[in-house]
């Protein structure tokens, strides 16, 4: 469970992130946050693994506090949370097994880490984390040589390999093209509904938001405007989040 | 009919042309630098038509070394003395790059600006500049041959202790130029900070540093040759033996063998070195994934 009891956020330029902000999110829920550029989407999810600091209230994932948490505690908290991200985020110049490993790294040792021993058991857990987003046969390959789909397949699969218990989605698909998008999106939602994982995807297309949000939470100027499920969350809504009438450009193309 | 299909219909002020005053007056000083140089280096300048006479006797002098026959006496002496001696400066050449390679990586991090904190980036590019400016030559004479005599051990040594000035300077250029999105990522999934170094920075630089490497690698070829003369072995203590005892032959096949195998080890060296930054291609699928285990 993921428990936000009056957060702000300022960033060290004075811009407010997260104005006041108190949320419950329930274990296994597949939340969907919308908003503009800047409305605090994004300040939100990395706010949940401790990114970015809280600077007001305080922000509990599963009983822990991470407002204030020291490195070690932060390291502990982050271990339990995946994270993907829109550009992906790989080293491309490695293998895509290498890249997985990232998600394990919190528990191997730093003298089998430098020289990238990795235990059987090690590359079987990648191995699985791969076959979850069916892409096992790309173990070996270097990560630079895979279409952007694989690549944040792959950026899944090191997240599944942290064994997490929540999953934090940093506008995932944004990068990808339509069909792509989909597909990722299905497999991030198979993922929350088969490991029971609570997933938290930040999205700026709408059709996508109601297709897959069990809850959507709408923001604006750092603060939580709308919080109901996918079926409430009509245009009216829509247009009261964006605070502007929809377009075209807010479906994804070719979808809708 | 190309003018009339240019020529527009309304007619637009014309930017003004800008001045070529400046470039008048850096030519000028570029004139007066040249001479003055000439001039203030007391160098004798009216020797210079000189290496059209003297430069060709002697190198007709050198050349006779290497038109005999090479398996006898004592052609056969002289070839073996320089294919040893470059044997040992290439030697002299890779020992010194694995020391600054190994030495250089710890002073790369240290200097780099998104790694380390400031007053230690600051404190090590000190460190890293002051090795720059000093010559091998210098580091081998006043901290090594007092300490190892003369010998190959002193001019690897001071190879190594040149090589860190440069390579790990560029290390820390490489390594503050990375993509920080796979930093969040590793740090977003509680990965510990030795674990982050080694597979975010390190991973994404290695192909740049390797070639780094390679290319300190050819040159310290050329230095090291240099390095024998002052006495730290290798076939520059055998080109200044036979320049003492004037042995224009032996000068004659010593250099040959310096220039054929100089190029020679750059050829390949750069080819790696092309290989690794470029990738070897979809069509060499095993190398790729060599490389990628890297």
């Amino acid at each position: 469970m993921i428990e936000l009891n009056g957060v702000t956020v300022r960033y060290p330029n004075g811009v407010v992130g997260l104005d006041d902000v108190s949320l419950t999110i329930p274990d296994g829920q597949f939340v969907v946050v919308v908003g503009l550029s800047g409305a605090g989407k994004s300040t939100l999810i990395r706010t949940i693994n401790g990114l970015v600091p809280v600077t007001e209230g305080s922000l509990k994932v599963d009983g822990v506090e991470v407002a204030g948490a020291s490195q070690r505690r932060l390291r502990d908290v982050r271990s339990d949370i995946g994270m993907i991200f829109q550009s992906f985020n790989l080293v491309k110049r490695t293998s895509v097994m290498n890249n997985v490993m990232m998600g394990q790294m919190h528990a191997i040792p730093a003298y089998r880490s430098l020289i990238g021993a990795w235990s059987a058991d090690e590359k079987e857990r990648a191995f699985q984390a791969l076959e979850r987003v069916g892409i096992v046969e790309k173990a070996w390959t270097r990560a630079s040589q895979l279409s952007g789909g694989q690549q944040q397949r792959v950026a899944i699969a090191r997240a599944l390999a942290q064994d997490p218990k929540v999953m934090l989605a940093d506008e995932p698909v944004a990068s990808l093209d339509p069909p792509t998008a989909q597909m990722v999106m299905k497999d991030l939602q198979r993922i929350n509904r088969e490991l029971d994982i609570t997933t938290m995807v930040n999205l700026h297309f709408l059709d996508l938001a109601r297709q897959f949000g069990d809850r959507v939470i709408g923001m604006r100027a750092g603060k939580v405007v709308f919080d109901g499920t996918g079926a409430e969350a009509d245009d009216a809504v829509f247009e009261e989040i964006y605070g502007r009438s929809l377009t075209a450009d807010d479906v994804l193309p070719g979808h809708a | 009919m190309s003018t009339a299909s240019t020529a527009s219909e309304t007619r637009t002020v014309r930017p003004e042309e800008p001045g070529k005053a400046r470039a008048t007056i850096g030519a000028i000083v570029l004139v007066i630098l040249v001479v003055a140089g000439g001039y203030l280096s007391n160098a004798d300048w009216g020797k210079l038509p000189d290496i059209f006479t003297e430069g060709g006797r002697y190198f007709s002098l050198m050349l006779k070394g290497l038109v005999q026959n090479p398996f006898s006496e004592p052609y056969s002496e002289y070839w073996s003395a320089a294919l040893g001696g470059m044997l040992e400066s290439i030697s002299m050449a890779w020992i010194g790059t694995m020391i600054g390679a190994v030495l250089s990586i710890p002073m790369g991090f240290l200097a780099a600006r998104n790694v380390s904190h400031p007053v230690v980036v600051q404190v090590t590019r000190v460190i890293l500049n002051a090795i720059r400016t000093l010559p091998e030559l210098v580091f081998a004479i006043i901290l090594l041959l007092p300490i190892f005599g003369f010998g190959p051990n002193a001019g690897a040594l001071a190879l190594g202790v040149g090589a860190v000035g440069t390579l790990g300077k560029l290390t820390a250029e490489a390594l503050e130029g990375i993509d920080p999105g796979p930093v969040e990522a590793a740090r977003a999934s509680g990965a510990p900070g030795s674990a982050i170094l080694r597979w975010t920075y390190w991973s994404q630089v290695l192909p740049e540093v390797l070639a780094f490497w390679l290319y300190r690698f050819e040159i310290n070829i050329r230095a090291s040759a240099i390095l024998g003369i002052i006495g730290a072995g290798g076939i520059g203590s055998v080109l200044s033996q036979a320049f003492r005892y004037r042995e224009w032959d032996f000068i004659g096949i010593l250099l040959f063998v310096i220039i054929v195998v100089t190029v020679l080890v750059d050829a390949v060296s750069g080819a790696v070195r092309h290989r690794i930054i470029a990738g070897s291609g979809v069509s060499d699928a095993k190398v790729e994934q060599d490389a990628a285990t890297l």
